[in-house]
């Protein structure tokens, strides 16, 4: 009995040592490892979304551009348009789904203003496909540190990895479990009865060309679309349902106004390359989720079939990454959704097709140039950051256009910047790039050394290329420095200026 | 289960508890339950496997007993050829088709293309070896058979050392499981003191070196000389961390319960020779071979060619041990040239010990850098995926001087924890951290103790690294 005491003390007082510890970490590790480790809280809490009266919530659907878009905005930036009186923030996470919006959700701090919450709807993030993916691990493991725990208790979890860790193989076999045990349910005869069975047959038949021969690029894709969207949504059992439920139930709970945004899928090429019982399913799981969640109450946008197949950007893949004209357009429908809310802000906006002829950035962040990685606070000439360009990273933040976009009577292209350099004699210099299909690779390049810039100081760098026929050859012009001393040097408030 | 997992913060205290709640006579239920929910956290169906050993060699152990003459050894036969086909069918198939589908290329002879793969199943080498060893004991009469089924199958499963060992002997582990054991505050707190540390050498300084050495592995010639050594070093100190650490957290669970499990290292890298290296480097492993292949094939009382192929056979063993892959044999090759080469320099030239402590000390350290720098080498062989990996790595490692290459990204705090491993391994020299650890003051104790604890929750690496041992 003594010695079952003599621990029970023991445990006490590592008790008491824990609860100390949880305090010395909060104060000397905690936001270290936060941004490191669950860097996806940063995208929650910032200066943008602290103010903001609406917050889009959504994937690589919001951010991904084409090469050749005039405006290479976001879907919520594109909103922001509709009221530019309304403060609009964001939320942007590559692959995330409905599970880890719910988390994010969750951290949004009570004194935010945030009124109006748009969460992207992905109609392919209820797939088993998605669902088991293997960028689930990095994800789930993002949000550990987030959990409504003591910092040092969820730093415990990291650690001992409690998240679910499978490798690519587990994976691949719960997708194909999940494949062969959904049998397809049809209103009307369907001679497949799961999607390995539809997969195998269209694989095995094969997309021909006109000339009767297997074209397997087409053949693989229409394999990809049935693996991707031959699935019938079972509210029960999917988790995504579960999800979102959660995010109604938040919604409820922190009096938000909740619009859920179907992101349009490629139904052209899907009926193109498999055909109507796949548009069927499709359609199908889209009104499943139009009409379960009207009924609780949330704004459901359906942008399913709004966008036809030349505005999506990956037309090798299933993706929902649009082109300018479908980002525009789901910005427009999410915006009318939205005017139930703000009837008095919202105005209606046409959009001009003409061609910018000048082009800002301020090394911010904002305007997603190439290069992004570049940015940095260690030093700017205005605003927070500049691109810093040296060792890992030798290109600076890239301006990237479609040539087709810039008249032919063009002339001169000018970069203009703010440059600051930390050793003299840098062999920083910059570069025009252009390459197409009909064209071989192309590079201008001027030093800067020409120039004697000062070192540890901002100065103006300027240089004009000029631009001859060959140019307009080219699918795609870039503007960038090229940074490869071992010093490095950074770049604020780039402009680019097509002259004539 | 892994040790360093959420699952095992939850199943060893829950375990633990109920052992000394439920009487004696059903512990060994108790036990052995918890083991078979333990091993089937990985692939559940695997432990069919584990029990078709386990019948095998508890029957065969029963009829040695039983026979005499040239039945007893046939029954020694058949044990050991059933025990090691299971290991041979999961561990080594695959390596023998591709080797003889090689070769069949080369005759130029048809060879089917698709021959079935298998998972190995988790320790399968460990527990094959554990049970191989209470046949032989049985046989040579050292052991008496053990009749009850239920504790024979808790001396191949008992968790804390089933799937990486150490591989306890039936006189140590079967004999313990039968005795009664007794809470006491003693083996608590020296069995977690042994877990908590097995944990922070694991998790903080194998797991976090870990990154830095793959890096090194993933493409060498980005890397400079100087990088790709350190990185050389640095699996090293990773694989001892880490196969020390899991050995010291087995040692540490079973402590808790009462049982005594052999220590698997001591100090390593402070050996001389090749020779001490191999009495401190996996003991119980480095014992096996001695008992059961060594002393079997004549040990060291043969001539001189005799002697020569009963070590290499017996490094050439435990590099085949170790893995399915030609990098494995050529491991366990160079380490046997090196040791009969330490033999032979040893026999040569006789060695008079200086009078100075000082030269004496320097003496020493020298030898044990010559056989850390050895050691460290060679692990190339054990940590490559294939002998192209092994070339590019000596390639860059003799080529990339002059090259400024990438940085490898070594953190402050790496550095810091490597040295506080060193000075840790430096005091506990011929002792164990338990021990070594109760002699300090409360004050110095709770300090340890609050080092340890919060290094593993706060600097543990967050990337998965399983145990490099659970391959085997």
């Amino acid at each position: 009995m003594n010695e079952l005491k003599k621990l029970l003390i023991k445990l006490l007082i590592l008790g008491m040592v824990l609860i100390s510890l949880n305090y010395a970490y909060i104060f000397s590790f905690y936001e270290k490892d936060l941004s490191k480790n669950s860097d996806i809280v940063n995208k929650v809490i910032n200066e943008e979304n602290e103010n903001a009266d609406i917050i889009y919530v959504g994937e690589s659907s919001n951010v991904t551009f084409r090469g050749d878009d005039l405006d290479k905005r976001p879907i919520s930036a594109f909103l922001k348009d509709y009221f530019p009186t309304k403060k609009i923030g964001n939320i942007t996470k590559e692959a995330a789904h409905a599970e880890i919006f719910y988390h994010l959700l969750n951290i949004i701090p009570e004194n935010y203003p945030v009124k109006t919450v748009i969460i992207t709807m992905n109609l392919r993030s209820f797939d088993a496909g998605w669902i088991y993916s293997d960028l689930e691990t990095p994800l789930q493991k993002s949000l550990v540190l987030i959990r409504p725990y003591p910092p040092l208790f969820n730093r415990m979890m990291l650690s001992f990895k409690d998240y679910e860790i499978k490798s690519e193989t587990e994976r691949q076999a719960q997708i194909f479990e999940q494949w062969k045990t959904d049998s397809f349910s049809m209103p009307y005869p369907f001679q497949f009865k799961d999607v390995i069975d539809w997969d195998s047959m269209t694989n095995k038949k094969g997309i021909l060309n006109p000339d009767g021969t297997r074209n397997q690029e087409l053949t693989e894709l229409a394999c990809n679309y049935i693996k991707t969207y031959a699935f019938q949504i079972d509210t029960l059992k999917n988790p995504r349902i579960r999800d979102f439920d959660k995010i109604v139930a938040l919604a409820k709970d922190r009096n938000w106004n909740l619009v859920f945004n179907i992101l349009a899928e490629n139904t052209d090429k899907a009926m193109d390359l498999v055909g109507k019982d796949l548009v069927f399913m499709i359609r199908k799981n889209r009104d499943l989720l139009v009409s379960r969640y009207s009924k609780n109450g949330v704004i459901v946008v359906d942008n399913l079939e709004v966008i036809p197949n030349e505005e999506f950007v990956d037309q090798n893949w299933t993706t929902e990454h649009y082109a300018e004209k479908g980002r525009r357009q789901i910005a427009s429908n999410v915006a009318l959704a939205l005017k139930k809310f703000y009837p008095k802000e919202y105005i209606k906006k046409e959009f001009s097709e003409e061609r910018p002829t000048k082009f800002f950035n301020d090394c911010e962040g904002q305007i997603p140039w190439g290069q992004m990685q570049t940015l940095s606070k260690e030093k700017s000439y205005s605003g927070a950051k500049s691109s810093k360009v040296g060792k890992e990273n030798i290109f600076s933040l890239t301006y990237e256009y479609g040539i087709r976009n810039i008249a032919d009577t063009m002339k001169f292209v000018e970069i203009e910047c703010k440059y600051f350099q930390i050793a003299p004699n840098s062999t920083a210099r910059f570069v025009l790039e252009t390459e197409g299909k009909n064209i071989e690779h192309t590079r201008a390049e001027y030093q800067l050394s020409e120039e004697n810039f000062p070192t540890g100081k901002w100065v103006s760098a300027k240089h004009t290329f000029p631009l001859d026929s060959t140019f307009f050859k080219g699918d795609l012009v870039k503007l960038f420095l090229v940074n490869e001393d071992q010093s490095f040097v950074y770049l604020d408030d780039i402009q680019i200026t097509f002259r004539k | 289960m892994l040790f360093n997992s959420v699952e095992l913060l939850l199943f060893f205290p829950i375990v633990t508890v109920l052992f000394y709640l439920i009487p004696h006579k059903f512990r060994w239920i108790h036990l052995l339950s918890a083991s078979c929910i333990f091993y089937m956290f990985f692939i559940p169906e695997y432990i069919l496997i584990l029990f078709v050993t386990i019948i095998i060699d508890y029957f065969a152990g029963i009829l040695i007993e039983r026979s005499n003459g040239p039945n007893k050894k046939l029954y020694l036969i058949i044990s050991i050829v059933s025990t090691c086909a299971v290991l041979f069918i999961f561990k080594y198939y695959d390596f023998f088709n591709e080797n003889i589908r090689y070769i069949c290329s080369l005759l130029q002879v048809s060879y089917p293309e698709n021959t079935p793969k298998y998972i190995l199943p988790i320790g399968l080498s460990f527990h094959t070896f554990q049970s191989l060893s209470y046949v032989i004991e049985v046989f040579k009469g050292k052991q008496r058979a053990e009749k009850h089924f239920g504790i024979y199958s808790l001396y191949v499963m008992f968790y804390p050392q089933l799937v990486t060992g150490p591989i306890e002997r039936p006189q140590s582990l079967l004999v313990q499981l039968r005795q009664v054991k007794k809470f006491t505050y003693s083996n608590i707190a020296r069995g977690l003191r042994l877990i908590v540390f097995g944990l922070f050498i694991k998790m903080v300084i194998a797991d976090n070196l870990a990154v830095l050495v793959d890096r090194v592995y993933e493409q060498p010639e980005s890397y400079s000389s100087f990088s790709i050594l350190t990185g050389l070093i640095f699996y090293s100190i990773q694989i001892y961390c880490d196969f020390y650490g899991y050995s010291t957290i087995a040692v540490g669970c079973a402590l808790t319960l009462g049982f005594t499990l052999m220590d698997n290292f001591r100090q390593p890298y402070f050996a001389k020779n090749i020779a001490e290296f191999w009495q401190k480097w996996h003991i119980s492993l480095s014992t096996w071979f001695r008992d059961y292949v060594y002393i079997p094939l004549g040990g060291s009382r043969v001539k001189t060619v005799r002697w020569i192929f009963n070590i290499m056979m017996v490094f050439v063993l435990s590099g085949l041990w170790h893995g399915a892959n030609w990098t494995f044999i050529i491991w366990g090759l160079v380490h046997g040239l090196l040791y009969i080469s330490g033999a032979g320099f040893s026999a040569l030239f006789t060695y008079k010990k200086p009078d100075h402590p000082v030269i004496n000390t320097a003496v020493n350290v020298v030898a044990g850098l010559k056989t850390f720098l050895f050691v460290t080498l060679v692990w190339v062989f054990f940590r490559a995926t294939d002998l192209t990996q092994v070339e590019n790595i000596f390639h860059a490692l003799l080529n990339n001087g002059s090259i400024q290459g990438i940085d490898l990204g070594i953190s402050k705090s790496i550095l810091i924890f490597i040295s506080i491993f060193l000075l840790i391994e430096y005091l506990l020299h011929q002792n164990r951290f338990d021990i070594w650890c109760e002699l300090k003051p409360v004050a110095v104790r709770w300090g340890i103790y609050s080092f340890l604890i919060f290094s593993i929750i706060a600097f543990s690496s967050v990337e998965s690294y399983p145990f490099i041992y659970f391959q085997f």
